[in-house]
């Protein structure tokens, strides 16, 4: 990694993986869609990993490659993408990864909220210009979809689903006209080959601000499942405790496997609402407990033990996040949390001793 | 000269090549693979009225049955091969191991793994139970390790590079490639192995018996699977004396209709064909471009607007739009495999992300539809087949069953009684004459009928079946034909060989039962007379009542059937005879046993009351002896009064009487609360209604001590357990009545659980044999 990471937060991630993505470049072979900066297949590389002319591509999105695949198929056909999934499914990370292969610029995003207007997604005006010189190219302020239809991208738009209806729906005309109309200056933008949309939506915010039938129709759906066994999980989980723990410069060593495991195990079980081996029902609680969450929990975990602790992550500090994490709504979630350690943790022998201890202790 | 073709079973475009390359080589011999002695079934079987897919059915003559199946479906390359040959007139000949050879090895294997079993049973080591697994897997491992290098799954793997072939040379190039593949991913495991060099050999000699026959320059194309080309080439033919050395077992052989879905599961080869009508679909695509070059029907439209089709039949809305843009998807998917046509597998998944908006559940009804679909093969009449097989087919048309031969399940519901709307007595008759054929299918346990549980219970005259068809109710058919050459005599032969083999008089029973289903007047007086037989030596009372209920129901309800009951007449009375005489004897019984008893008194006691033939005197007799004995088990002494209060044989007088005594002073608490128990049994409202006897179930429990009220308190606690709460509170009632209490207070107390408190105060308790 390049020194700027003590810079900034965060990178994009084709700042981050850039190497990677010069090494896919320079690799090509497949014929290359318009607009695009590597061939599909390359893409699917870059996600879900391989070698590449002896330098390794760290897999992004674990799990499920025919899911990549249908996602980059469906953007190379130039249809909108719809990725959605339960909180924590990687979603917004899949949707950054894909633009970032496919365009090399993952940063024309539109964050949709509640507070979300239509100008953002199409375009608003700076005022004191608009005033001073009337309507005028250089007065208007352009949304990221108008920039990815002038330069034949893709453009984000995160949680689509938290937006009024309204808003939603001037998507419907952009992606089916695929071209937007400035009226104040008598002028049509058509969309460059190339331009396109993934947006990600919740499942948890179903029927906050339901898609309209008409949008729905212009994305190809894709629905991001959680893990489909701990295998998997636990990959997921270890391989990007690994990639925070080195942007975030923790000064701790990672989690051992058997933490790892054990987190995993706990969230799946409280998850699905019973245990892994299907013989115990467990209660569910209200938060959601997500393959994301067991990251950032464990992450938070060696942050404790780095500034306070000897760099080892103990199951004490485990314990504390375990308790924020899980313990959401006093009175439903610490209730479920407590019956769960005294049914299923404290009769996992040995190895569970320890963290269930420590979990005792806070309750 | 010898052309081999290799082939997948059940491809598509094999079937369409091989039609090909058949054109343009014109061979004298078309030599197949598939069992040699099977030869004389194919000009039926490439009839023009057999509606595929059908299959070639050959089975052992002795126990227990093994079968062999070869099915085929339109798309089949050697059925396409066979009736190029037939249309040509050339001569066609199936080349493999007599199905005979085939079945003696299967009668081995199958020996051999309940030997392993055996020896497994004896060593319980794990060690022994993983060897075990590995012999039962040998024929998936070939395809696994295939799957594991390919990197995808093999009905994908195979249809990407075959199935769409652009022309005949590219088929067989790839077709012989993939069967080298697959030669060496499966020489180690040896049994399977031993047998495929065995076939080869066969194989060879027919090749070499064609041969020596056809004139010199004729031509002779071998079709058979890709995996043995390599091995017909090198290998040494078989020589006579060898082919005198094979097992053999004697077997039969015969056509038979086969599904779709059953083509889906157990295709009869190794590898599956896990989406027939998909393939079905392809090949009508292959036949269509073949006609018409330039049509621009592809089996990707075809398909997604199946599902689609589909899903606005049953409320789905799916748009034109959807349906193009998930070709689009699915030709994009296909290009990032580098191929130009999507498969299946791409197809579905274009699907469900276009027309089920991400979730695979939104069309898994359609994609079942689509790809596997409902479709069933039917032989006409006159072909090839086991009587019995023509028999049933028979049968249904006569009763107009054959709308029913479905692969979905339907109900028919029959009213047995007599049509008088219609004019012919066939067809006054026709719901019982099904009904008598299907009891019979059921005897034979012929899965085309389930018998379906109606609510209706005193409804003789209705009943309820599920009807169904499937390529195994066909083969037990033609399994059943080694019992019998119809259904009727098949069925009968069975409940005889199963009459012969009863011991007790509830089978025989159960038999009598089952022929007058099945309508078979003469097994039903065999199995009466039979039963008479054992009735004079068996001296057991249940028996005799379980045989009795058959009976007395037969007798009532047989003539809604048509059975002749006169002969039933003297056995059931002879038989409840007999009950007189054992009743006493019978009783004396303890209480592990006096349930049964009771459950048989009863029975025998209800045919008494149903059949007005039957002189009771005796029993009524009987029951008065064995309601006032004292050396029987009290629960059947209180059972006999309670029937005689029902019946009205004794007062309420003589019941205070009876009471008194059995209630009285210093009689145990056990037996005085057990003959209670037994009178509880029967018309509780006449027992209520006596406030005599609550006086002195009350008196007699104030005169027991603290231990003997406790072993009663068992007693009646069982005794009013099944008592409505209602009943229990018009007993409160009664004894307010006598204690002089608030019938409110005691029903509360009376109807209240158990509390576990209360129980633990029982731990100590020595319940001895109350339990």
């Amino acid at each position: 990694m390049s020194e700027n990471k003590v810079e900034f937060q965060r990178l994009p991630a084709e700042e981050q993986f850039k190497e990677e993505l010069e090494v896919l470049i320079s690799a090509e072979k497949d014929p290359i869609p318009s607009g695009w900066k590597m061939s599909p297949k390359s893409v699917l590389t870059y996600v879900d990993g391989g070698i590449v002319k002896g330098k390794k591509i760290t897999p992004k999105y674990l799990g499920n490659r025919r899911l990549v695949e249908i996602c980059i198929a469906t953007l190379v056909t130039d249809r909108a993408l719809l990725l959605i999934g339960e909180p924590g499914t990687a979603k917004s990370w899949l949707s950054e990864h894909l633009v970032a292969a496919i365009n090399a610029d993952s940063t024309k995003v539109i964050q949709g909220t509640a507070g979300t207007t239509e100008e953002q997604i199409r375009y608003s005006w700076n005022y004191a210009m608009l005033i001073t010189q009337g309507p005028s190219k250089e007065a208007m302020l352009k949304s990221p979809v108008y920039h990815a239809m002038e330069t034949g991208t893709i453009a984000r738009f995160e949680e689509i689903s938290r937006c009024a209806s309204e808003v939603q729906d001037a998507m419907i005309s952009l992606l089916s006209e695929k071209r937007i109309s400035v009226p104040e200056l008598s002028y049509e933008l058509p969309a460059k080959k190339g331009f396109s949309v993934i947006a990600t939506a919740n499942t948890r915010d179903k029927g906050v601000n339901e898609m309209s039938a008409a949008l729905k129709r212009r994305f190809n759906i894709v629905v991001l499942p959680t893990p489909k066994d701990i295998q998997t999980e636990k990959d997921i989980v270890k391989t990007r405790v690994a990639q925070l723990a080195d942007n975030f410069d923790l000064k701790a060593e990672l989690p051992s496997e058997l933490l790892v495991e054990q987190v995993v195990t706990i969230f799946r079980e409280l998850r699905d609402g019973m245990t892994l081996d299907g013989k115990q029902k467990v209660k569910t609680t209200s938060s959601v407990l997500s393959t994301a969450e067991a990251i950032s929990l464990l992450a938070n975990s060696m942050a404790l033990a780095a500034s306070f602790g000897d760099g080892t992550i103990t199951e004490y500090d485990v314990a504390a996040a375990l308790q924020g994490a899980i313990v959401k709504d006093e009175g439903k979630d610490a209730a479920a949390w407590k019956e769960y350690l005294e049914n299923v943790l404290k009769k996992r022998g040995a190895e569970y001793r320890k963290l269930y201890k420590e979990c005792r202790e806070l309750n | 000269m010898i052309h081999y073709f290799g082939i997948r079973h059940l491809s598509p475009a094999g079937a369409y090549y091989v039609r090909e390359f058949l054109n343009q080589i014109q061979p004298e011999y078309v030599l197949v693979e598939g069992g040699s002695d099977l030869t004389s079934l194919l000009p039926d079987l490439t009839r023009e009225d057999v509606i595929l897919p059908a299959a070639i059915m050959a089975y052992s003559e002795t126990v227990p049955i093994q079968t062999l199946l070869y099915p085929f479906a339109e798309y089949s390359p050697e059925y396409q091969a066979i009736r190029w040959g037939f249309e040509n007139g050339k001569i066609c000949r199936l080349i493999d191991l007599p199905s005979s050879v085939f079945l003696a090895f299967q009668e081995k294997k199958a020996e051999r793994l309940a030997n392993l079993t055996l020896k497994e049973e004896m060593a319980e080591e794990a060690g022994k139970a993983e060897e075990k697994e590995e012999e039962l897997t040998e024929t998936f491992h070939v395809y696994d390790e295939l799957e594991k290098v390919v990197g995808e799954d093999q009905e994908s793997y195979w249809e990407r590079r075959f199935e769409h072939c652009s022309n005949c040379a590219q088929y067989r190039e790839a077709a012989q490639e993939y069967g080298r593949q697959l030669r060496e991913l499966s020489q180690d495991s040896k049994l399977e192995w031993a047998e495929t060099l065995l076939r080869e050999r066969y194989m060879k000699y027919e090749i070499e018996r064609a041969q020596k026959e056809a004139k010199r320059d004729s031509e002779i194309v071998v079709v058979t699977g890709a995996f043995h080309v390599d091995g017909l080439k090198t290998t040494e033919p078989m020589t006579k004396e060898e082919i005198k050395m094979l097992p053999s077992l004697p077997c039969k052989s015969t056509l038979m209709p086969y599904s779709y879905f059953r083509l889906s599961r157990r295709s009869g080869y190794g590898a599956g064909n896990k989406a027939p009508g998909y393939y079905e679909l392809l090949w009508n695509v292959l036949q269509e471009q073949a006609i018409f070059p330039d049509s621009s029907t592809s089996a990707a439209s075809e398909y997604l607007c199946a599902i689609a089709d589909y899903q606005r039949n049953y409320g789905h809305m799916v748009s034109s739009a959807e349906v193009i843009e998930a070709i689009r998807l699915s030709n994009a998917l296909a290009a990032m495999k580098n191929s130009s046509v999507p498969v299946l597998s791409d197809l579905r998944d274009a699907a469900i992300t276009c027309m089920g908006h991400g979730h695979f559940s939104e069309i898994s009804m359609a994609t079942a539809f689509v790809e596997i679909g409902s479709k069933i093969g039917s032989l006409p009449d006159g072909v090839s087949r086991t009587l019995i097989q023509e028999d049933f087919y028979r049968q249904l048309k006569e009763l107009k069953l054959e709308k029913y031969r479905t692969a979905v399940a339907q109900n028919l519901e029959l009213d047995l009684r007599e049509n008088t709307r219609v004019k012919t007595e066939k067809a006054a008759f026709l719901d019982l004459n099904r009904s008598f054929f299907l009891h019979r299918l059921l005897a034979l346990n012929i899965s085309f009928v389930k018998p379906q549980e109606r609510r209706q219970d005193n409804a003789t005259w209705a009943e309820s079946f599920v009807l169904q068809w499937t390529p195994e109710a066909e083969i037990q058919t033609i399994e059943a034909a080694l019992k019998g050459d119809t259904v009727e005599l098949a069925a009968a032969a069975i409940l005889q060989e199963k009459l012969e083999q009863s011991k007790t008089i509830a089978e025989v029973a159960d038999i009598i039962d089952q022929a007058g289903l099945c309508g078979m007047p003469k097994l039903l007086l065999a199995a009466v007379s039979y039963l008479q037989e054992l009735s004079v030596d068996s001296v057991s009372l249940p028996e005799i009542g379980t045989a009795v209920e058959h009976l007395s129901g037969v007798i009532r309800y047989g003539t809604i059937r048509h059975i002749d009951s006169e002969p039933l007449k003297p056995v059931i009375s002879q038989m409840l005879y007999r009950a007189c005489l054992i009743l006493l004897d019978s009783c004396q019984c303890n209480n592990d046993v006096v349930e049964e008893m009771i459950l048989a008194i009863d029975r025998c006691n209800n045919a008494f009351k149903q059949l007005d033939f039957l002189e009771s005197d005796n029993w009524e007799k009987e029951l008065e002896r064995l309601g006032d004995a004292d050396n029987v088990n009290m629960q059947t002494a209180g059972f006999a009064t309670a029937i005689l209060l029902e019946s009205g044989k004794i007062s309420q007088e003589a019941l205070a009487v009876q009471t008194q005594r059995r209630l009285s002073v210093g009689i145990p608490a056990d037996l005085g609360a057990g003959w209670f128990e037994g009178l509880a049994k029967k018309n509780r409202y006449l027992l209520i209604a006596s406030l005599n006897l609550w006086r002195n179930l009350s008196d007699y429990i104030d005169t027991l001590d603290e231990e003997e009220f406790r072993r009663a308190l068992v007693f009646l606690r069982r005794a009013f357990s099944d008592f409505s709460s209602g009943q229990k509170c018009e007993i409160g009632e009664n004894l307010g009545e006598i204690w002089g209490l608030n019938k409110e207070e005691i029903s509360e107390a009376v109807n209240q659980e158990v509390k576990s408190e209360e129980i633990t105060g029982l731990d100590e308790f020595d319940f001895g044999d109350l339990l």
